[in-house]
């Protein structure tokens, strides 16, 4: 949703601020960055609301920049409030409460702003903004961020990140007035959550919304299947181009020739070898942990079988490792000496 | 592979939301290399285990530590070990059920689930198998009628392409010995407990919500067939192109990479460490049935020689000395636990699965590989 819409960001005018003007608010323009999973928090809360509430709000955790002009919003979590026609309330102590524990867990985040699950900005809206901006308890000196994710069902689901600046219309009605800045924002998807994102959104085209676990083979055979989709979709189009059925692009000809100038050229015998020594050391290494799982099972047995000797436990576990090994198969002997020969021949194989 | 949790198990199957999936990952990443734990919260529906949020728990106690509880002095390698065993032993300590309970009275309020269903913990390359691990678990296991799991999010896997999570529970088998408490050679084979005994792996599937499967649905994935994109002008107006520079859900091809020795190696390493767990193991067991066998013989020598006594004193009319005196004299040594022995079988077999699975991947990548760079030669 990295929409790219152009910005022009007017500075706030200063509040009234009661202190001295070296902690007076930050003016310079802020974007922010919203992730994934603080995005999918907001989402979830929002299918949990209450029955009778149009729209529920909490708090945004993050980190900002040096210099305040880049927020991150990394975390958040959901404060309970009651809105009438007349009135807004929010528990306080709850949202204390909870930045508390949170900050507890991730020492390094601090509050950024809140959030509200429907699009509109109203009175109400100004009253939790000014709110979350003050000093002490909000993020002053820094601007509070304000983020509305529309969640109306059927419709696409559109976040907004604002800052505000006070605006009076007069000094009675300062406290519930507001103007709400737009800023640019982007949601960030980083490498680690890439592989979490594709089986999440594997789930999306079944009736039931469920996706197993895949295996590392099953996922292999995924991506191969999507290349091969791929493949066979340019070459359609170059066949295509030769056959002048489609409009040729130098653009596209260019980017394919050199793409396809990265297969490498090597010759025959240096690829056998490469291949020989590359499969030859992944089957060394699964040889050799197959060595190390067998002796530790001997080893565990014959010394849980006592000092008498189960003859047929150590038998069992002889035959075991004796399909790998040549030099286990002896049936008798001690177990003190067979559980000594274990350890050092198990490391053996590893050199 | 999950082995097939028993029919009477209270849990049989694990579903996750995506929320769960992200906040795994955003935790477990961001505090690599050390392991990420924290609480799960849901519903059990049946033999169903829900889990539909999650959170960190905090891995320093703040009110044991006078300065600054995150420290960490490098000179001080023990220092180092203490903040790695308290991160790791977090689920089970008293001030983390304080947290957890606190959270969890929290997050009622907001119509979050609130049921604890267990704990995570972050891993790399599968090294998860310790005692900090099962006990967190007998922790968890301990309340009756409990239906709780531990997941497992292997960081270094996960990396390489594929989402690694597996969920655990103790069998019931392990929990009883862990009741008793005794892990001696003759309660083992009572009860015929083995190493792969230890823990049931049981499935794991994702579950979305509707709207959530809406927004997922909004974002851009591939330009679809029908729409009539324009031809590019030029080279660089492809690659600047937004829609196709940045696709959060394009595909993941990461696990197409041939490369071998990351993987190798590290799996390797901790398959030597935990080698050397096992010879260490060895050597005690060895070392307490040496001193047993000693102290036997001293018994003996101890038993004849006071028989000796007592039969000289009969012939002399005199009333003999007691025989089962050597039980104070003499102190038997005590049996090493063989609980570290047990985990260190099943970490080893942990490890064997991994290469075995990665194993059946390279192969068919390089015999794919070859067969293209290679053409016209029967693979």
């Amino acid at each position: 949703m990295g929409d790219s819409h152009n910005y022009l960001h007017l500075a706030r005018p200063l509040a009234p601020a009661p202190i001295a003007t070296s902690q007076s608010s930050v003016t310079a323009p802020v974007s922010v960055t919203l992730q994934p999973q603080a995005l999918f928090s907001i989402i979830d809360h929002a299918s949990r609301r209450p029955a009778d509430q149009e729209r529920v709000i909490g708090t945004l955790l993050g980190t900002r920049s040096e210099d305040g002009t880049e927020v991150s919003v990394t975390n958040c979590y959901a404060v309970p409030h009651t809105e009438t026609a007349e009135q807004v309330e929010m528990d306080m102590d709850y949202q204390k409460r909870m930045l508390d524990l949170h900050l507890r867990a991730a020492p390094k985040e601090v509050l950024v702003g809140w959030y509200a699950t429907s699009g509109e900005l109203n009175t109400f809206s100004a009253l939790i903004q000014n709110f979350y901006s003050q000093q002490g308890e909000g993020t002053f000196p820094h601007p509070a961020v304000h983020l509305t994710v529309s969640t109306v069902a059927g419709q696409d689901v559109e976040a907004n990140t604002y800052i505000s600046a006070p605006i009076g219309v007069t000094a009675e009605r300062a406290a519930d007035s507001c103007l709400f800045i737009p800023v640019p924002h982007e949601i960030k998807y980083d490498e680690a959550s890439k592989s979490g994102l594709e089986l999440i959104a594997g789930a999306r085209d079944r009736d039931d919304r469920t996706q197993l676990m895949q295996t590392d083979l099953e996922t292999l055979e995924h991506a191969i299947e999507q290349v091969l989709e791929m493949l066979e979709r340019v070459s359609n189009y170059v066949s295509d181009v030769l056959d002048e059925e489609q409009q040729s692009s130098t653009a596209l000809g260019q980017f394919l020739l050199n793409t396809l100038a990265l297969a490498p050229k090597v010759d025959a015998e240096d690829i056998e070898r490469d291949f020989n020594n590359h499969i030859q050391d992944v089957l060394l290494i699964d040889l050799s942990n197959r060595l190390a799982t067998a002796a530790i099972t001997m080893g565990g047995d014959t010394n849980v079988a006592g000092s008498g000797g189960d003859q047929q436990k150590q038998q069992g576990g002889g035959e075991r490792g004796g399909e790998r090994g040549g030099q286990r198969r002896e049936g008798g002997g001690g177990q003190q000496q067979r559980s000594g020969q274990a350890g050092p021949g198990g490391r053996r194989g590893e050199q | 592979m999950a082995t097939v949790p028993p029919a009477e198990s209270p849990v049989r199957e694990v579903q996750l939301s995506a929320l769960v999936v992200m906040r795994l990952i955003k935790h477990s990443t961001q505090v690599w290399p050390q392991p990420a734990t924290g609480c799960l919260v849901g519903m059990d529906v049946g033999a169903q285990l829900q889990i539909t949020n999650s959170f960190p728990f905090p891995a320093s106690n703040p009110d044991n530590t006078t300065g600054n509880p995150n420290a960490t002095n490098p000179a001080d390698p023990y220092h180092q070990a203490d903040q790695l065993a308290l991160a790791l032993a977090a689920p089970r300590a008293k001030s983390s059920v304080a947290y957890q309970n606190e959270m969890i009275k929290y997050l009622r309020e907001v119509n979050v689930d609130a049921q604890g269903v267990g704990w995570y913990v972050s891993c790399s390359m599968g090294n998860f198998v310790n005692a900090s691990f099962v006990e967190n678990q007998a922790f968890y296991q301990r309340a009756t009628g409990e239906q709780t799991v531990a997941l497992v999010f292997d960081v270094g896997r996960s990396s390489q392409g594929s989402f690694n999570l597996k969920a655990y529970r103790l069998s019931p088998s392990f929990m009883a010995a862990c009741k008793e408490n005794k892990f001696t050679t003759e309660s083992i084979q009572k009860s015929n407990l083995r190493y792969q005994d230890i823990l049931i792996e049981l499935p794991v599937a994702i579950h979305n919500s509707h709207l959530l499967t809406s927004y997922l649905h909004q974002l851009p994935t591939s330009p679809t067939a029908d729409t009539d994109l324009a031809l590019p002008a030029s080279l660089n107006e492809l690659h600047r192109n937004p829609h196709l520079a940045s696709n959060p859900l394009a595909p993941n091809l990461d696990n197409l990479d041939l490369s071998i020795d990351p993987f190798l190696e590290k799996t390797v390493d901790q398959l030597l460490d935990s080698i050397e767990a096992h010879q260490t193991e060895q050597n005690n067991a060895q070392y307490y049935q040496r001193s047993l066998a000693r102290e036997q013989a001293k018994i003996q020598t101890w038993q004849l020689k006071r028989k000796q006594e007592n039969a000289l004193r009969v012939q002399q009319k005199q009333t003999p000395l007691p025989e089962d005196e050597w039980q104070k004299l003499f102190k038997l040594p005590v049996e090493p636990s063989r609980l570290e022995a047990m985990l260190v079988g099943r970490q080893v077999e942990q490890y064997a699965r991994q290469i075995d699975g990665f194993g059946a991947v390279v192969s068919g990548k390089m015999f794919g590989v070859r067969g293209n760079l290679l053409p016209g030669e029967a693979a």
